[in-house]
This record gives C-alpha cells, structure tokens and sequence, in this order.
C-alpha cells in the first residue's frame, strides 16, 4: 500500500491528536468517577430523607397543621378557584372529555368485564338473596309467634304447662 | 317445630310442586294437541298423568326428606326432619312419612290436629315414621363448623347435620 508524500504530517497531526484525547479522557476518568458516586449519593440521600419524612410522620403533621389547612381553606374558597373551576366546565372541556369516554370501546370494554366480574355477579346475588332472606325471616317471625299462641292456647285448652320452645336437638329418646 | 310454620312450609312446597307440574303438563297438553291421539286413548292418558303426578310429589318428599332432611319450603322455614333419634331419615322411612301425610290430610287435615298437642309437636305421620322435626337455623360456614367441633368434642351430644349456607 502506497502512502502520499504530503498525508504524512496530517498522519502525524492524526496520532498527536487521538494520544491527546486518550490523555484527556483517562485525566477526567477519575473525576466522572466521582461525579457519578456523588450523583449516586445525592439520590440515595434523598431517597433517605424521604424515607425518613414518611416515616416520622412529619408530612402528615404539616399537612394537618392549622395553617396549611387555612391555607388550602382559603384557596378553594377564594374567588381565583371558583374561577378557575367555571373556565374549566365553560371551556367545554369536560363534555369534550365524557363524550370521548363514551365513545371509547374501551369503556365499554370495561364495564362488560366489570358487569361479568365474580365480585359484581356475586354482589348481584348477594341483593337477590338478602331480600329472599328477609322475606323469610319475615314470614319466620310470624309464624313462630303464631305457633307460640296456638300451643299456649292448646295447654290452656288440655290444662297442662306451655311447651319450651323447639330446639334443634331431637330429645334421644325414641318416640 | 308448630302447626303454623309447618303449614307454611307445606304451601310453599305445593305452591312449588304445581307449578313444575303446571308447566310440564301444559307442554305435555300443547305435545297431544299436535299429535292428536284417539280419543279411546284420553282415559289411559289422564290416569298416565294422575300417575306421574303422584310420583312426582311422592318423589318431591321423599328425597328431600332422605336427602337434605329439608324440603325448599322447610328450608324457607328453617326446620328439618329426623328420626326420633336425631338420625337423617331414610327413603323407606321417608315413603312411610309420605304416606301418613296423606293419610293425616285425608280426613279434613285432622292427622294434624295433635302438633300443638303433642310435648315433641307430632303429627299423625311422625307417629307413623317416628320422626319428628326440629328447628333448623341455617348456620354459616364457621358456626356450622363449630357446632361440629363442639359434637365431636362431646359425643353424647348428637347434633343434625348442619344446614348449607
């Protein structure tokens, strides 16, 4: 392979170049080093503080403290929100949005896979069932009562003492 | 378990029994009316019916009573059959019991009459079966489990089996 006289020096200007960027590169190698473990620390420091405000409860004492109660108070109070709440539904942006969803097959989609959800057929049945059920109990009260003035009526009747009331329990001997 | 309750446990129980029988006989009905067999053959088709009939609500009580010890209406009502010894009734004792129900309703429900009477309320047909019925509390699955624990841990103390549900 044959090499031109004059791409000599830009060879040359080649190689000075690629040997300055490598001494470049391993001279910040251990900066970025310490950049990253820097970086590293910021974040699992903040992760720690944040950590530790859940923890200590702090959030929940600014949040439930007087004065940014007052505040959110004042804010959803203020004239600016309610404003804000009207250019919101003027906007048109909120039938926009329920005409989308209804529009949406994923919508539909949803329900009919809420509608044939284990958990909704079983609440469904549950109803169906809890008013059978008070039916019945209904008609049970009524007619235990019943019972119990008829068999009072009948011990007057043949003078003899009104019976217990009915266990579940068949008496062992044999009748 | 009274006079009343039982009652009411019966009509539920017929209530039920004629409807099915309603419904399979009209469709029997609308099955001849398109066929259109002699009708030499009406006689033989109405005791084939009164038959099937009878089966039908002898075969209702029956395997209820040796089944689950509870006929729907019973269920409604919460009561349950058993022998006098506390055991689940068997169909011959079943058939048995059948046949003193008709036999008690026969003569104007009279065979009746004895359950507010009577110190275990006994009918004419729980005479005839030894059977009596018992309240039946429908338990949930703990409480019936339970109950069992507490049978299991005193075996003189015979429970029924406990209702579903």
């Amino acid at each position: 392979m044959a090499i031109r006289i004059d791409s000599a020096p830009r060879l040359l200007l080649h190689g000075v170049g690629g040997l300055s960027q490598r001494a470049a590169a391993a001279s910040v190698q251990p900066l970025r080093g310490v950049v990253g473990a820097a970086a590293e620390a910021g974040v699992e420091l903040e992760r720690r503080a944040v950590d530790r405000l859940i923890e200590s409860r702090e959030l929940e004492r600014v949040l439930t403290s007087a004065r940014v109660q007052t505040a959110a108070a004042q804010v959803l109070e203020s004239e600016g929100a309610r404003r804000l709440v009207d250019a919101f539904f003027d906007s048109g942006l909120f039938e926009q949005f329920v005409h989308r969803l209804l529009d949406s097959e994923a919508l539909w989609e949803l329900v009919d896979r809420i509608a044939d959800s284990p958990a909704v057929t079983a609440a469904i049945a549950g109803q169906g069932l809890g008013f059978a059920d008070q039916v019945g109990e209904e008609m049970r009260g009524r007619s235990r009562t019943a019972d119990a003035w008829l068999e009072r009526t009948a011990a007057r009747f043949i003078h003899r003492a009104p019976k217990p009331p009915p266990s579940t329990e068949p008496e062992t001997s044999p009748g | 378990m009274g006079l009343v309750t039982r009652a009411v446990a019966m009509v539920i129980d017929a209530a039920l029994i004629t409807l099915v029988a309603t419904i399979v006989g009209v469709g029997v009905a609308l099955v001849l009316a398109l066929i259109h067999p002699p009708q030499k053959l009406d006689a033989l088709i109405a005791a084939i019916g009164g038959g099937v009939y009878i089966l039908w609500t002898a075969g209702y009580f029956v395997t209820f009573w040796a089944g689950t010890g509870q006929t729907p209406g019973m269920r409604v009502m919460q009561i349950r059959v058993l022998t006098a010894r506390g055991e689940r009734v068997r169909p011959g004792r079943g058939i048995v019991r059948c046949v003193g129900l008709v036999l008690s309703a026969l003569p104007l429900f009279a065979g009746f009459a004895p359950i507010p009477f009577d110190s275990r309320r006994r009918g004419f047909q729980d005479h005839l079966a030894h059977t009596v019925v018992v309240e039946a509390p429908q338990l949930s699955v703990a409480a019936a489990r339970r109950a069992q624990r507490r049978a299991d841990y005193n075996p003189s103390r015979r429970l029924p089996p406990p209702a579903p549900g």
